[in-house]
């Protein structure tokens, strides 16, 4: 989807380890940048081109999980693969659960490190293009008024003009105009179409109540 | 004392010089026990001796007597001795001067019993007893029965009388040379040296015995001794008593005999003890110890009031076996029962009191050490064993860090291992290229040979925490590179951990004496405590601190600190000792065993809390004064 080639960033305090890890992505023709320390990847960090981390899991000072954890903030489309001098079930558990894209033992072989590496790759591009999906949605979603977004959390629901009227006080005429208005702002052409975008953004949490979650789903997702 | 008493004064002043007089006269009355009233109660005795006091017979037979009294009246005696000089000052003047004098001397302290020694002073007192000592009891001694009759003694003078019997003398020398033929008798030129020839005429067989006698008198010593030269072999000389020489010299007779039997050809007798040791052979004589002794016992009788007779002194032969030896004399040509002097005596003999103690001291001594050496042996062994156990407890606690740490450390293992796989991977797809990046590869190799030796570094370092001592490896080494390979080996652990771990840069080496292994233990300990600690903290706020530093150029100091929770102030103490522990999984000994390594090499270890949170362990040991 994006023509930039993907970048391979490798923590590891170990600077033998991280220069040769770094030469065997250069030899395998990925771009790789090598950062010494967890603090040192998140002040250099510049967060549009596509790529993977390798990181080492055991660091002195930021630690590899604690590291993930401020990334998922800072940097959500790039896939961690982490590399591990022992094996620890508890932080490989951790690790996957918080997203981990692989959990790779040292000495990994080379097939391993490029498989987990190529997989990364992909995953960051799947991450990408469903990142600029949503973009895309998002941005239309942020076009409705108010009103209208009420409307369209009313519809995604499953509700009749009818009953959409009633709940908001107002007419069904008026409703059938707010939702005719919905349809146009998303570009869609069905009820089906609409729900669809709702779920994918996250607006369908069946859980919660519909009108003030589905509100607060939509400001926390604005960007 | 009188001042003291008539001075007036206040009662109290009275009543203290009265109390002064008493003490003085205390003091007056212990310093001299010979007061008046006390000296009444000891007998007095007066010895005479006839000579001077270098005339070995009365002085033997006067010394002996004074200590027997002594001995038997236990001090309790007043003995008084006057030397008559009536040899040198035969004249009737000196004699009346002497009698004259010793009335006088003793008209306060009158004798209770007289003793004296020899004819001559025995007829001095019987003359003139009333004016020296007119109550007193007059014993003698020294001269024979015989003489006594020509002194003509009153009945109430008794004595120990001395027969002597040249004959007997005689008859020890025949006994000792059955084949001699002459007898050659001298004598000298004083009264008393002419009656003992007239003795010897008389009382001597004739030829008839089948010796052929010769009297050798009124000569002068130098004569005597030329004669006594040149008398036919195998003579017998008998020496009697050379007084005076035909000279008029006075001679202590022993000095004249020496003098004669150092020359003589023969062997010379005599008939004195005092000879003996002098150059006589022998002869049969009353010592002038057991005269002595007898004139005592009667001396003391007397005191004591008892009824007192005259007594005969026994007679022995005596025999000087140095004389025996010089001319060739049989010892078993001796009398029974002779009293042989100078004999060289078996050590045995002589010194069997001495040996006895020398062998039973040196026995005990023996014994001592032995006990001693036993003693010594045990605690040796028993130090040993505790030095051992430490050991084997220092090993197990060495087993138990590298457990602890064997995963980090297998994780930094990883660490060149991953590089090195990485490295070659890399190479690998670099060789297939067309051009290949020469200078890359060349680097890349290099980069496997470093990331191999650090491997090899890891391996033999953890080769050396699990290295098993069966005694102490004493080495000198600098404390800086232990805390650095210990710093090495807790490096994987502590990154794990999130603690930085810092040293201060050493500024000088600090050479200490101990086993390198013991140490890093010791280190490692006191380390994985304080990472220990750390679990709660922040992890931007875990600071291991190593710093050494030297101590009044005697000693050398580490300091560990960490930014843990520190130690409750009243368990600072307790921490050391065996079996306390904080921690869930700890054994409790690891910070003993440190106490105890650090003891071994004569070092103190110690606990405390940092102002700015934490706790500190440091350690002293002395510094190695290398050459």
């Amino acid at each position: 989807m994006t023509q930039l080639e993907p970048i391979i960033h490798i923590v590891d305090d170990d600077n033998s380890y991280r220069t040769a890890l770094a030469r065997l992505m250069e030899a395998s023709g990925y771009r790789v940048v090598t950062y010494g320390s967890g603090e040192e990847l998140l002040a250099n960090l510049s967060g549009s081109d596509p790529g993977c981390i390798l990181l080492d899991l055991q660091m002195p000072g930021l630690s590899g999980l604690e590291l993930q954890d401020r990334l998922t903030e800072k940097a959500p489309l790039l896939p961690i693969v982490f590399l591990t001098g022992r094996g620890d079930i508890k932080a490989s558990v951790r690790a996957m659960k918080a997203g981990a894209e692989d959990f790779l033992e040292k000495p990994a072989s080379r097939e391993a490190l490029l498989g987990a590496v190529e997989r990364a790759l992909l995953r960051s591009e799947i991450r990408r293009a469903e990142h600029d999906r949503v973009h895309t949605l998002q941005a239309r979603l942020d076009a409705l008024t108010p009103r209208e977004f009420d409307v369209f959390g009313l519809i995604v629901r499953g509700k009749l003009n009818k009953q959409i009227a009633y709940e908001l006080g107002t007419s069904e005429r008026t409703v059938k105009a707010h939702r005719h208005n919905v349809m146009e702002k998303l570009g869609v052409h069905s009820l089906a179409e609409a729900v669809s975008i709702a779920e994918r953004l996250g607006l369908l949490d069946l859980t919660a109540k519909p009108s003030d979650d589905a509100h607060g789903a939509v400001r926390r997702a604005s960007p | 004392m009188a001042r003291a008493s008539t001075k007036p004064s206040s009662p109290f002043t009275r009543i203290a010089s009265a109390f002064r007089c008493l003490l003085l006269l205390l003091i007056i009355v212990m310093a001299e026990p010979l007061s008046a009233e006390i000296v009444d109660q000891v007998p007095r005795i007066l010895i005479l001796y006839p000579y001077d006091e270098k005339i070995p017979a009365t002085t033997i037979a006067g010394e002996t007597l004074r200590h027997r009294l002594q001995q038997a009246t236990m001090g309790k005696v007043d003995l008084f001795s006057e030397f008559l000089d009536l040899s040198r000052f035969p004249e009737k003047v000196h004699i009346d001067r002497m009698a004259r004098y010793l009335s006088e001397k003793y008209a306060d302290r009158r004798p209770d019993v007289v003793i004296a020694l020899g004819e001559e002073a025995t007829g001095f007192i019987v003359k003139y007893r009333h004016a020296i000592a007119p109550d007193a009891k007059i014993v003698f001694c020294c001269f024979s029965s015989a003489d006594a009759v020509k002194l003509s003694l009153p009945s109430d003078v008794v004595g120990a009388f001395s027969e002597y019997d040249i004959a007997k003398t005689l008859l020890m020398a025949r006994g000792l040379q059955p084949e001699a033929r002459d007898l050659v008798i001298i004598g000298g030129s004083s009264d008393f040296d002419r009656s003992w020839l007239a003795t010897a005429r008389s009382d001597l067989p004739g030829p008839a015995s089948g010796l052929k006698t010769t009297y050798v008198e009124d000569l002068t010593i130098d004569e005597f001794a030329d004669r006594a030269s040149r008398v036919p072999e195998g003579s017998i000389i008998l020496v009697l008593t050379v007084f005076t020489d035909r000279s008029g010299r006075n001679f202590i007779p022993r000095n004249a005999l020496e003098r004669i039997a150092a020359k003589a050809s023969a062997p010379v007798y005599g008939p004195y003890s005092t000879y003996i040791g002098h150059g006589a052979v022998g002869g049969n004589t009353v010592t002038f110890e057991s005269v002595g002794t007898a004139v005592a016992e009667l001396a003391l009788d007397a005191i004591a009031g008892k009824p007192i007779a005259s007594v005969n002194v026994p007679k022995t032969f005596v025999a000087d076996a140095r004389e025996l030896t010089r001319w060739g004399l049989p010892e078993s040509g001796l009398p029974a029962g002779t009293v042989l002097s100078f004999k060289e005596k078996s050590l045995w003999e002589e010194y069997w009191a001495a040996i006895i103690g020398i062998v039973a001291a040196l026995a005990l001594q023996g014994a001592i050490i032995t006990v001693l050496l036993v003693e010594r042996q045990r605690r040796l062994a028993a130090e040993q064993e505790a030095r051992l156990r430490l050991l084997e407890l220092v090993h197990l606690n060495q087993s138990a860090t590298a457990g602890a740490l064997s995963a980090s450390i297998a994780h930094e293992l990883n660490q060149p291992l991953g590089a090195i796989r990485s490295n070659v991977d890399a190479l690998e797809i670099l060789l297939r290229k067309e051009q290949p990046d020469l200078d890359l590869i060349r680097q890349i190799l290099i980069d496997i040979r470093e990331d191999d030796q650090r491997a090899s570094d890891i391996i033999v370092r953890l080769r050396g925490l699990l290295k098993k001592r069966s005694e102490i490896d004493w080495q000198e080494f600098d404390l800086n590179e232990v805390v650095n390979s210990a710093i090495h080996i807790l490096h994987a652990e502590a990154g794990q951990k999130s603690i930085v771990v810092s040293s201060s840069d050493p500024t000088r080496a600090l050479p200490v004496r101990a086993d390198k292994v013991h140490l890093q233990q010791v280190i490692l300990n006191l380390a994985t405590n304080a990472m220990d600690a750390m679990v709660d903290a922040a992890t931007t706020e875990r600071k291991l601190v190593f710093r050494t530093a030297l101590i009044e150029n005697s000693e050398v100091e580490l300091s560990i600190s960490d930014t843990g929770r520190g130690i409750p102030s009243d368990q600072l103490d307790h921490v050391f000792h065996a079996f306390y522990t904080t921690k869930p999984t700890g054994t409790g000994l690891g910070l003993s065993i440190a106490r105890a390594i650090i003891e071994t090499y004569g070092g103190k270890i110690w606990a405390d809390n940092r102002a700015e949170g934490g706790a500190v362990f440091r350690f002293v040991l002395p510094l190695a004064q290398h050459g």
